[in-house]
């Protein structure tokens, strides 16, 4: 069965962001069809029988994650939409936003009427000036046709959107952070438990949902959770799925694929091949620049959740990278790692402090000043951090750092060895 | 020991025998029971693991929880782990749950520790030797224990501004900070003054004020007692004395009705500072700014060191047969209306019961009034409009409590000519409205008791040298009812006796009896002959009071409620040793 690409449908459509392009193409039939003749706890049943898992990161089942909402009403619920896309190499949401802004928000409404909340929040990263300008049009023209505010559609149902921009952090991604941001203070991840689904947004039960995930919520509910169950890898990977790739290919870009698809197909046949036909591929993150790299020989894997967890990395925001024979992995891994040093909110202690020693580390190791011990401490400052921090960003340092040391040893030690980066020419000092 | 004390170094006691886990007590409904490495613990529900674990005395290393703050959960030293639960979690932040298996010192906790500890140290200055927390610093202390002892880090340190003053009285020392944000907890939380926050990110994170609100709250010197290092110091503290070079005496503060409960830390029988010691019941952990400096009047105004028998100084007996002799003289020719005496609320239950039998009973003094010191207002934390320590005492004992208007009817007698002796203990007459110079000339006979050579000292016949505050121990009671114990830091200033022993020596000479050989021997006079103070004695007492009798039974005693601001931080208040 061929794929068909549906995310992605609608972007090369002209005026594709507006919205009498998208309810010429059948926008919003889902919705109204949804309000009209479905209950909101069928629709949670629906997500949940699609296998939808969260295209945010961490792969966690959306309709579970729905589920956990407390039984009770007695105070408001909210849904946040993560907009803060903000991984290096990873920019589908970004797509969305800007190609097909409706896709997105006609998930959103019919993902806030499952969990019943009539308030929804979307957090959108800071940077994205056009995707923030082409959203806030979308919702204006979304209250303009009655698909926001009161009385939806003749429904009863009434939901308001508010969208609030971020300030820059890459920390308000992480859900906790990003409704400290959204509170108005200092964007820390909090302690959890509780967790937002019953004490989130202002104390009150709250579901936090990214972009892509709320776009694919548009689709169960046009084509049904057996359609969606139907493609990619069954029962635990399903549905059709972004995935980001840049680097050292011919044709950096996003690419629509269905969950499992190898990810040398997404490479060769997707996004051209690589850029230099005479420098191979030597490693890959295929999830984005937070998870551990695999090299060359072990690229041959499927690009799903339970897949890549068994190659021993992470689909995670699905922001694949791609280094060829060319890229020195200390230089590559630096350049990471001055961006989580950089982003390290600051609050607990092994990433504040860590990620700036691995910094100081690499940059070491790289101007050709690195010690023989530097390799072992650099795995074990990883290690100090894995595990003990307050939010997953302790695992989005020490895993590249974990595995980039440990699959190219013998590259980091030739470093402290040499005195000088093997790669790159001599440097008249 | 409270929180301002360093943690103990070796805290965790040695394993119970076997089998000792057979004798766990059952827990009650409200109650869980959980094991600690290998220990049966019963604690309430809610409680925290770190909590638990103190109570079954193993001591969590931590540097941001405080008892006293929300959970901040950043530093991650009290990591642990917990049986089921794949990663390590934090003590401060997790709740207790039955049958939980909780192990908070194996190699897998301790590793992770020493990792934190030296995260922790990397950028720090390791400046011990001049710093004034070394001694009682927490880097320190979990450093004997968890360190490596050599530095991997070989790299350039994060550098951040040092000796900033970051408010009227609290220099900051960015480099040495852990970013533990307890500083910034209080002053949202307790003072509720919102001076401090965190600024920048990553490592360059560092705390901060707001543009022209500079840390200024008058609780500003509890974010020096909750820093668990060297970065926020006491400016009036700053290189005065190596902490263990200390000696801390458990005392209460004398500045206000409120009575917060200190430690004098005296080094070469100096006063270097004074801290808040914790007590649910009237403090929590916190004490004012004023209170905290209130010793330092002690080294500001000129003592009074000797007997002075004007117009010069005189031997302690002569000077009692000359003041005896001067009261006797008024007395005989005035009559025993012509004598009267102010005494003052700062002095202690022993100073005033003596007080009353000596000047009261023997001199044949009947007007004894008690001057108010007002200023200000009560506070919804801990200051008391009411200046004087010890007013709810002076009621109590019999003398009296703080009233303007028995003050002024002397000063009218004085004026008028009818009042012509004046005794007056621990009071500078000229503070008081409507006193002047002039009036006090008027007087045959002027005595003063005092610590300092006040402007009434200066104008007295004769004139005895008192203990001041931290010189003396006696007792007070504060405007809840609660009798609390002061003790002496140092010894008094040149010839200085305290209040009681001179008053004693003076009675001697009108007939005294009662030996008075202690404040402790007095106060159990107090005990036996004021129903207030029935059943209590300085054992009673303790480190923390106790009510008062009267207090109790009479007009509600206040102390069994939140001792600070509506929601109950005393109540939040958890085992010592934290």
């Amino acid at each position: 069965m061929a794929f068909e690409a549906v995310l992605t449908r609608n972007i090369r459509k002209p005026g594709s962001d507006g919205i009498d392009s998208y309810l010429a193409s059948g926008g919003y039939q889902g919705l109204r069809r949804i309000l009209k003749e479905t209950a909101p706890e069928r629709l949670v049943d629906e997500v949940k029988n699609s296998g939808l898992r969260g295209r945010g990161g961490a792969g966690f089942p959306t309709g579970m994650k729905w589920g956990f909402l407390p039984k009770t009403k007695d105070r408001p619920r909210y849904l946040c939409v993560n907009a803060d896309e903000s991984e290096p190499g990873t920019f589908k949401d970004r797509l969305l936003i800007e190609k097909d802004p409706h896709l997105v928000l006609e998930g959103i409404i019919l993902s806030a009427y499952a969990i019943e909340c009539q308030l929804a929040f979307f957090y959108i990263r800071g940077e994205f000036h056009q995707g923030y300008r082409t959203f806030e049009r979308a919702v204006g023209e979304a209250y303009a046709k009655g698909f926001l505010g009161k009385n939806i559609q003749g429904s009863g149902y009434d939901l308001d959107i508010l969208i609030y921009r971020g300030a820059g952090a890459y920390i308000c991604g992480e859900e906790t952070a990003l409704l400290e941001s959204l509170e108005g203070k200092r964007g820390y991840p909090r302690i959890k438990p509780p967790f937002p689904a019953v004490v989130g947004l202002y104390g009150c039960p709250t579901i936090i949902n990214n972009v892509e995930t709320l776009a694919n919520v548009t689709l169960i509910a046009e084509r049904g959770a057996a359609w969606f169950a139907s493609i990619g890898r069954p029962p635990k990977n399903t549905g059709p799925k972004l995935f980001c790739l840049s680097g050292d290919v011919k044709r950096p870009g996003v690419y629509e694929a269905p969950l499992g698809v190898p990810f040398l197909e997404l490479l060769n046949e997707y996004a051209g091949g690589m850029a230099h036909p005479d420098r191979p591929l030597k490693a890959a993150v295929p999830g984005g620049s937070s998870m551990k790299i695999l090299p060359a020989s072990k690229c041959d894997v499927l690009m799903d959740f339970d897949s890549l967890a068994a190659a021993g990395t992470s689909l995670g925001s699905a922001g694949g990278i791609v280094m060829d024979s060319g890229t020195c992995m200390v230089a590559a891994l630096l350049n990471i790692a001055r961006f989580y040093a950089h982003e390290s909110c600051g609050q607990c202690t092994p990433c504040r402090e860590g990620t700036g020693w691995i910094v100081k580390i690499l940059s070491r190791l790289e101007r050709g000043e690195g010690r023989r011990e530097d390799v072992g401490l650099l795995a074990d400052i990883a290690v100090k951090i894995e595990g003990n921090t307050i939010c997953p960003f302790g695992e989005a340092i020490a895993w590249p750092v974990d595995s980039y040391v440990k699959t190219f040893r013998d590259e980091f030690e030739e470093h402290a060895r040499r005195g000088a980066c093997p790669m790159r020419p001599a440097t008249v000092r | 020991m409270d929180d301002t004390s360093p943690p103990p170094h070796s805290p965790n006691l040695p394993r119970p025998p076997a089998g000792a886990a057979g004798a766990a007590p059952q827990p009650g409904p409200d109650e869980v029971a959980l094991v600690i490495d290998d220990r049966p613990v019963v604690v309430k529900k809610g409680t925290t693991v770190l909590q638990a674990a103190e109570k079954a005395g193993l001591l969590v290393p931590h540097y941001c929880y405080h008892p006293g703050l929300s959970i901040a959960g950043n530093c991650r030293m009290c990591l642990v782990e917990i049986e089921k639960v794949p990663k390590l979690q934090i003590g401060c932040a997790t709740v207790v749950a039955p049958g939980m298996v909780v192990r908070t010192g194996n190699e897998r906790v301790r590793t992770v520790r020493a990792g934190i500890q030296e995260f922790l140290l990397i950028n720090h200055p390791l400046d011990c030797p001049i710093c004034d927390q070394a001694g009682e610093c927490r880097l320190q202390s979990y450093e004997k224990d968890y360190g490596r002892g050599v530095s991997r880090f070989v790299d350039e340190k994060v550098h951040s501004p040092k000796r900033y003053d970051i408010g009227r009285s609290v220099v900051f020392d960015g480099e040495r900070c852990i970013k533990c944000t307890r500083c910034i907890r209080f002053c949202d939380e307790i003072s509720e003054s919102h001076e401090l926050a965190l600024f920048q990110r990553g490592d360059h994170a560092i705390i901060g004020t707001f543009p022209g609100k500079p840390l200024d709250n008058p609780y500003s010197g509890c974010t020096v007692d909750v820093c668990p290092v060297g970065a926020l110091t006491w400016k009036p503290f700053r290189f005065k004395s190596r902490v263990w070079f200390l000696k801390n005496v458990p005392s209460v503060c004398a500045g206000c009705a409120r009575g917060c409960n200190v430690y004098l830390a005296a080094f070469r029988n100096r006063l270097h500072r004074m801290t808040p010691r914790a007590n649910p019941d009237v403090n929590a952990y916190w004490m004012c700014d004023a209170g905290r400096q209130s010793y330092a009047a002690l080294y500001e105004r000129p003592r009074l060191e000797r007997p002075v028998v004007r117009p010069s100084a005189a031997a302690w007996d002569a000077a009692f047969d000359r003041a005896a002799e001067l009261l006797r003289g008024v007395a005989k020719s005035r009559g025993a209306g012509a004598l009267a005496g102010i005494v003052s609320a700062r002095l202690s239950v022993e100073d005033l019961h003596v007080s009353r039998k000596v000047l009261g009973d023997l001199a044949g003094i009947s007007r004894l009034a008690v001057p108010p010191h007002e200023d200000g207002a009560d506070d919804e934390l801990l200051i008391r409009r009411d200046k004087t320590p010890n007013a709810r005492g002076a009621r109590l004992i019999g003398v009296g409590g703080p009233s303007a208007g028995r003050v002024k009817e002397i000063v009218d007698d004085v004026a008028a000519g009818r009042v012509r002796g004046l005794v007056v203990v621990g009071e500078d007459l000229l503070e008081l409205p409507g006193v002047t110079t002039a009036l006090l000339d008027r007087l045959d006979v002027l005595i003063v008791i005092d610590w300092w050579k006040s402007p009434t000292v200066e104008r007295a016949h004769v004139a005895f040298p008192a203990c001041g505050y931290g010189e003396f121990e006696g007792t007070m009671v504060n405007f809840q009812g609660r009798v609390q114990r002061l003790r002496a830091g140092v010894r008094p200033a040149g010839e200085a006796d305290p209040v009681w022993r001179i008053l004693r020596d003076l009675g001697r000479r009108f007939d005294l009896t009662s030996e008075y050989a202690t404040p402790a021997a007095i106060f159990d006079e107090v005990a036996a002959t004021v129903p207030a103070f029935r059943g209590l004695s300085y054992k009673v007492l303790g480190e923390t009071g106790a009510p008062a009798a009267e207090a109790v039974a009479g007009e509600a005693y206040a102390g069994g409620a939140p001792a600070v601001g509506g929601a109950g931080l005393a109540g939040s208040i958890a085992p010592a040793g934290s």
